[in-house]
């Protein structure tokens, strides 16, 4: 074996890549832009994970701590890649670290680079979020739900009905995301059950067009919240956001009664799904891997089977720089994408 | 009344059962609810249509199980109000609505819905089983249901389409049944002996039917109950 492997992004699918690539017997180097590591679960401050109803900052400090305390690990934050060159077995990467740059030669790349929640002020003003402070969005409740303080941005005062609309940002053809970003359904369902633990008196709703809860998630998820916890699913997609007194109206359809309705809230929660994030996009650019027409990296290789094969011989991707991924789908990635990695080292020493 | 999730549909709000108070309906559906059965009847709703798909009663009537279950698991006050005084008695009881894959009976929160409104004697209640007295005056006092020679096939188009047949030539057929109970009965459903009424008689009592009929219709009551003892203590 020779050679190292590059892992770009320190989330949740850099950090678990970087780890299997380790206990594979080969050496990583992994690069993140933040101070910290733990990606968007980290920076955006998760209250649970969706997985067996973990405490996010100590499931992901547990992959951190096994990655920081790896002696086949080198972990460089607040650090870039500012150029490549070279091929599959010899890459040459400049990472700017500090201020200081650096030449590395790697064998093998595995893009980790992740999402971004979709920002419901990007194209147009969706469902009046920058007007009114009583419509936040999935991460602004995460947040609320991690300190157990929820309340109404406009008064302070917790709220009595909530409710969440879905496929904010996506499945939308005239905004140009038309997937799916998997895991909102599964993330409003979550946070409408941790509302109420947490505010036992309140009516959560949820309006959706499907509901996808696939695997376990039916179950775990979906028939905990509607049954145990009395949440609402509407199917019916809220049309626009309104003021009504101190409260807000909302507009839509519940059509399997098949019914107009006009209901008032006092807090409203956008669904919003997954982007490419900023550094996905640059770095895509930066490698020469192909993106897709949402800039999420292309994955599957020729065959189109292969999950973490980008366009490049030698690169692969991982996580949400795919396309919208959950943890699950994450680790999945990132082992098969450090047994690829690896296999380059191999072949290298073979070369 | 302020603007709850209860009386949310703009539709319907306000003008159905006006007069009704909120606190009233809500009282009505805490009662459903609080019946052990409930449990066992409801988990969540994923509003697939299965019921309705295996429903007779909704192929014939603007009546849905999947609307009952619904409303039902989303706690629609309201919606539940109009329901037990309307959608609850377009359902014939067959349960094939319990082929759904959350486990919901839909048929049995009817039974539910019907046990309440009936026991809290609903003004439409009783309208609605004004029809029925005739019904209920026979099972009750006869030990019979509606017999043969009572069918008027134009009524009962969810019976099938050779209810007509099947009619004209009722009393031939009901003549070559080879059964002692129903052979050459046809002013009856089936033949039913005295010992056989005064244990039906003491079944209605005791379980309570007696009250739940006085509750919707006293004057069916009084004439049921003067008869019944009347054989009772001659038995």
């Amino acid at each position: 074996m020779a050679g190292k492997v590059l892992i770009i992004g320190g989330g949740p699918a850099g950090l678990e890549a970087a780890r299997c690539v380790a206990q594979l017997g080969g050496e990583a180097i992994l690069v993140e832009k933040r101070e910290r590591l733990g990606g968007t679960p980290d920076r955006e401050s998760y209250a649970k994970l969706t997985h067996h109803w973990r405490d996010s900052g100590e499931a992901i400090g547990e992959l951190v701590a096994a990655v920081t305390g790896n002696p086949r690990v080198q972990v460089k934050t607040q650090a870039e890649v500012k150029a490549v060159s070279g091929q599959a077995g010899q890459f040459q990467v400049r990472i700017e670290c500090g201020g200081v740059s650096e030449d590395v030669q790697v064998a093998s790349i595995i893009v980790a680079t992740g999402f971004q929640h979709f920002d419901p002020g990007r194209a147009t003003q969706f469902y009046n979020y920058y007007t009114f402070p009583d419509v936040i969005t999935l991460t602004d409740l995460e947040k609320m739900l991690k300190e157990h303080k929820v309340v109404r941005p406009s008064n302070g005062l917790p709220p009595k009905r909530i409710a969440f609309i879905q496929c904010v940002g996506s499945r939308d053809r005239q905004l140009g995301n038309e997937y799916c970003s998997k895991v909102c359904c599964g993330i409003a369902s979550k946070q409408a059950v941790e509302l109420r633990q947490q505010l036992p008196d309140s009516k959560v709703m949820i309006f959706y067009i499907d509901m996808r809860m696939y695997g376990y998630w039916e179950n775990e998820i979906y028939w905990v919240a509607q049954e145990q916890y009395k949440v609402n699913y509407v199917k019916g997609v809220i049309s626009e956001v309104l003021k009504k007194g101190d409260q807000l109206l909302i507009r839509g359809e519940d059509t399997t009664l098949g019914r107009p309705m006009e209901v008032t809230m006092d807090l409203v929660v956008l669904s919003v799904g997954m982007e490419p994030s900023a550094g996905t996009r640059q770095i895509a650019q930066l490698l020469g891997v192909k993106q897709n027409k949402y800039g999420f990296i292309e994955a599957g290789g020729p065959g189109g089977l292969d999950p973490v094969a980008t366009s490049v011989p030698g690169i692969f991707v991982a996580g949400a720089a795919a396309g919208p991924a959950d943890l699950n789908d994450a680790f999945s990635m990132a082992g098969l994408a450090a047994a690829r990695a690896v296999a380059v080292l191999y072949q290298t020493q073979v070369a | 009344m302020p603007t709850t999730m209860e009386n949310w549909n703009p539709g319907k709000k306000q003008e159905r059962y006006p007069n009704v108070p909120y606190a009233e309906k809500e009282r009505l559906f805490l009662e459903v609810k609080s019946d052990p059965r409930y449990e066992d009847f409801l988990y969540g709703c994923y509003e697939c249509g299965i019921c309705v798909s295996a429903c007779p009663s909704a192929r014939f009537y603007d009546y849905s199980p999947r609307v009952i279950a619904q409303a039902m698991a989303r706690e629609d006050i309201e919606r539940i109000y109009e329901i037990m005084v309307e959608d609850i008695w377009n359902c014939a009881q067959c349960f094939s609505c319990v082929r759904c894959p959350r486990g919901n009976n839909p048929g049995g929160l009817v039974t539910l819905l019907r046990e309440v409104a009936v026991r809290n004697g609903l003004q439409e209640t009783r309208e609605v089983l004004k029809g029925y007295s005739r019904v209920i005056y026979k099972v009750m006092l006869k030990g019979n249901q509606v017999s043969p020679d009572m069918l008027q096939p134009d009524f009962f188009p969810d019976w099938g389409p050779w209810v007509q047949q099947f009619s004209a030539n009722m009393s031939v057929w009901r003549r070559a049944i080879p059964v002692d109970t129903l052979r050459g009965v046809t002013d009856a459903a089936w033949r039913v002996d005295s010992k056989t009424l005064r244990e039906l008689y003491t079944i209605w009592f005791e379980t309570g039917n007696m009250e739940i009929i006085k509750e919707v219709d006293e004057g069916l009551y009084d004439l049921l109950v003067e008869v019944m003892e009347e054989e009772l203590e001659e038995g």
